[in-house]
């Protein structure tokens, strides 16, 4: 079986139930569908629940409220955070920052505890309340960040830096896609501590 | 206005309730899509009906469940279907509506 094969069906899993994809391969093979017509009708299923999905508010809120926004101020904390480390190791002082001071020094921990837990708790969030709609919110997360890779003109700092999110983002999605359910307790301590270290990051 | 007009079933899923019911312990997929096909000399497409199963099994209209799996189709199972009495009074109700609707029309008067 060939790579792109495996990946076809691979991704055609993620959008099915397994137990249609079971039946409707089932079917196909019975009806001695080709190839080809088996193609269109697994992508024809694929459109109609794809159709249906979108018809309700978690996709968009997830794509358009969370994904998109979320991606773009996470960019900004994750350049914010790189400025701050180059600064306070002397590697470099990015354009319109002033040289470290003992403010910076304390900002940095605060900065990237925050980054940590607001990626994990974005990433989860997105794929959790819509785990089949989940390439659009990849689309609407991947177009600013290529974006954002393609303007960036820094000497200070790489531009990979603008993607320190990223990896955190990925494995909180990863953890929605699993179906795993947070206590009440540790949502109500990850919201606090991100509200008081953005309360603190912004007094600074 | 009669209350059945608010729960009025779509063509399709008249049809799809219709050979369901007709093919009884046999209803799947396949079976069901060659009954639609052959009553309406229309093509019923795969995502048609699985989700118009899927739509009228949230109404409570038909139930599903998972076969054995058959040799015939490479090893793996069939969506089976069964209307439940909530069905046939929903198709009962679409079939007198078109039939009350039809009665002065005049390919069913000449």
């Amino acid at each position: 079986m060939s790579y792109l094969t495996r990946l076809a069906k691979h991704m055609v899993a993620q959008l099915l139930e397994r137990d249609e994809l079971e039946a409707v391969m089932g079917d196909l093979t019975e009806m001695r569908a080709t190839p080809w017509r088996s193609s269109i009708e697994i992508l024809g299923l694929i459109v109609r629940r794809q159709a249906a999905h979108w018809s309700h508010g978690f996709p968009w809120v997830a794509a358009f409220g969370l994904a998109l926004p979320g991606t773009l101020l996470l960019q900004g904390t994750s350049y914010s955070i790189s400025c701050r480390y180059q600064g306070l190791t002397g590697a470099g002082i990015c354009n319109g920052w002033s040289p470290a001071g003992s403010g910076q020094l304390a900002q940095l921990p605060c900065l990237a505890v925050l980054l940590v837990l607001t990626s994990w708790s974005l990433g989860f969030l997105t794929s959790f309340i819509s785990r089949r709609t989940l390439w659009a919110s990849a689309i609407l997360v991947a177009a600013p960040c290529l974006y954002c890779q393609a303007k960036f003109h820094e000497a200070a700092v790489s531009r990979l830096c603008l993607l320190l999110f990223l990896p955190l983002m990925a494995a909180g999605a990863c953890q929605g896609l699993r179906g795993t359910r947070i206590r009440p307790a540790t949502a109500i301590a990850l919201t606090a501590v991100s509200t008081v270290l953005t309360l603190i990051c912004n007094r600074m | 206005m009669p209350t059945e007009a608010a729960a009025l079933l779509g063509e399709f899923e008249y049809l799809l309730i219709t050979a369901a019911a007709a093919l009884n312990d046999n209803a799947y997929g396949v079976s069901i899509r060659e009954e639609i096909e052959s009553t309406t000399r229309r093509r019923c497409s795969i995502g048609a009906l699985y989700t118009t199963i899927d739509r009228l099994e949230k109404k409570g209209l038909v139930t599903t469940w998972m076969s054995d799996a058959t040799p015939e189709r490479g090893g793996r199972s069939k969506r089976m279907v069964r209307v439940t009495p909530k069905g046939v009074q929903a198709a009962k109700a679409f079939f007198d509506a078109m039939m009350r609707a039809s009665r002065r029309a005049p390919w069913v008067t000449a």
